[in-house]
């Protein structure tokens, strides 16, 4: 397409958003309202996600090992259950460390295991399995119980399994969520260009009776659609950032090492404003092209 | 001997409309390049209809239309526009945009089918010229009288070079004064070898004007006849 022709379609766009300042307001509104509940969705999903990539990390099934036994069955015993392809990794874990990692915990409680070093020890040698699939835990978990130098068996009895439901649960409640939004917010869209299509009808009665290709014709409506929905991405980017950044400053107090995970604002706020504003001009454009094709007809 | 080719070609043509309404029943008929003719009959017999079927804004029931020797039924939607780029269309009402000058009107033809800007200066002074309006092209049309509006909508179908024009009832609004106006104009257009199809109710100009009379009343075509007369009381 000519140069001249695409500056002459998006000077019909902007000629006709402001010639309908009100109902280009009410449209960039009802976007801007969508997009910012989608915002709230957007940042919280990728939370939930990052969280739950976490929790992933963390799931692990702790294998103590019957006492007395020897360091040679005990490499081998881990060589064996590394072979498993369901396993990701083992970790050998031989109890002093164990103490240590205990008292690195508990912080200035730890006072009460002193003594216990060296013969006194009570803890147990102990392997950390970290499995491929964390949704499978439970089967490899009963494979390693099955081992006779195994003595006994911990992976967080269900806790992990309700957090990873609840995660792909919310992930799924947001996904449904956002695309019912997304229909509304198009469908207010194609009202406001149906609008501006009507008020235009002679000028597309007269472009279709001359030969104007449906392209042509199309073209601005386009341009005005793409513009609502970028416009109407900007306060809830803005928004939704601020939001985030006060709450990453109250709960986490800004550090990184906080006990609340939550991801930085970088490049969290690239992703929140391309998305945003990506999704505003699908449904802009989305909204166009479903008022449009009615008019369309040859 | 040049041959002599059709601008429209209707074999056997029918409009059935989704209502049941017979508006077309089997109408046969050929236009020549060249040829100046009018549609007449009463309100209602189906000439806009057969108006509409000529510029392919209604498609046939039934029947085959060639256009410029194309066959309509076979030509894609989205290639209707080229198809409509060789036919001007003038209506009783005008059909001008109020909020652009005589000049931005004509020119708006030829921005729509992306002419070049120097060949659109150029063209539409000269088209406007032509229709007689060159001194008034930066007028609205809300300041120009009824039959200066008709000449810019005739200047406007005319700027692409269709070499088929169709008028439907183009002096249905105007007094008789601004109808010869506009009559003559298209006789000058039809001179320089485009064709003219007009629909029309006006008794004295058929019967002045002499040319090719079609006369169409229930859906069929009653009378063709060169030299024809009107025929009609109203």
């Amino acid at each position: 397409m000519k140069i001249d022709t695409m500056f002459r379609h998006a000077r019909e766009a902007f000629k006709s958003l402001k010639r309908n300042t009100w109902m280009t307001f009410a449209a960039v509104s009802a976007v801007a309202v969508t997009l910012l509940i989608f915002g709230f969705f957007l940042v919280f999903a990728f939370n939930i996600n990052y969280l739950s990539k976490e929790l992933d990390q963390q799931v692990a099934i702790r294998a103590s090992i019957v006492p007395g036994a020897s360091a040679d069955d005990i490499e081998q015993l881990q060589k064996q259950i590394e072979q498993n392809p369901e396993v990701k990794s083992v970790t050998f874990i031989p109890k002093a460390q164990g103490l240590q990692q205990l008292k690195a915990q508990l912080g200035e409680d730890s006072k009460i295991l002193e003594g216990l070093e060296g013969e006194e020890n009570p803890l147990p040698d102990t392997l950390v399995i970290v499995p491929q699939n964390p949704q499978r835990i439970e089967e490899l978990a009963n494979k390693v119980k099955a081992h006779n130098l195994i003595e006994h068996e911990d992976h967080g009895d269900g806790v992990t399994d309700k957090l990873l439901d609840f995660s792909s649960l919310v992930r799924n409640v947001v996904l449904v969520f956002g695309l019912g939004l997304a229909v509304l917010a198009a469908f207010l869209i194609s009202n406001t260009i149906k609008l501006t299509i009507f008020a235009r009808r002679r000028e597309i009665e007269i472009m279709r009776l001359v030969g104007a290709s449906n392209w042509f014709i199309r073209w601005p409506f386009f341009i005005e659609g793409a513009f609502i929905g970028m416009l109407g991405a900007v306060f809830p980017v803005i928004i939704v950032l601020a939001f985030y950044k006060a709450a990453l400053n109250v709960l986490t107090d800004g550090s990184q090492y906080s006990f609340i995970k939550m991801l930085p604002m970088m490049p969290l706020s690239l992703y929140v404003a391309a998305l945003t504003t990506f999704l505003g001009v699908l449904i802009g454009i989305w909204g166009s092209v479903i008022s449009i094709r009615r008019f369309l007809r040859v | 001997m040049r041959k002599v080719i059709a601008v429209i070609e209707m074999h056997d043509v029918w409009k059935v409309y989704p209502n049941g309404v017979e508006a077309l029943r089997g109408i046969d008929v050929r236009i020549d390049q060249g040829e100046f003719c009018y549609v007449v009959g009463p309100s209602g017999a189906g000439k806009s209809t057969f108006i509409k079927l000529m510029y392919r804004e209604e498609k046939p029931s039934s029947g085959v239309i060639l256009i410029n020797g194309v066959n309509v039924k076979r030509v894609r939607d989205w290639k209707i526009p080229y198809l409509r780029r060789k036919i001007g269309v003038v209506f009783q009402d005008y059909k001008l945009l109020p909020h652009l000058t005589a000049y931005e009107n004509v020119a708006f033809a030829m921005e729509a089918i992306e002419a070049p800007r120097r060949k659109i200066r150029s063209r539409v002074q000269e088209v406007l010229e032509l229709v007689g309006l060159a001194d008034r092209m930066n007028a609205l049309p809300s300041q120009l009288s009824g039959g200066e509006q008709q000449r810019v909508s005739i200047a406007r179908a005319i700027v692409n070079n269709p070499g088929f024009l169709i008028a439907d009832e183009p002096t249905g609004n105007l007094d008789p004064e601004n109808s010869w106006d506009i009559m003559y104009l298209l006789e000058e257009i039809n001179a320089r070898g485009t064709t003219v199809v007009m629909a029309t109710h006006n008794k004295e100009i058929v019967n002045t004007m002499r040319k090719r009379v079609i006369a169409i009343e229930n859906g069929v075509i009653v009378r063709d006849e060169d030299q024809g007369e009107y025929g009609y009381e109203d």
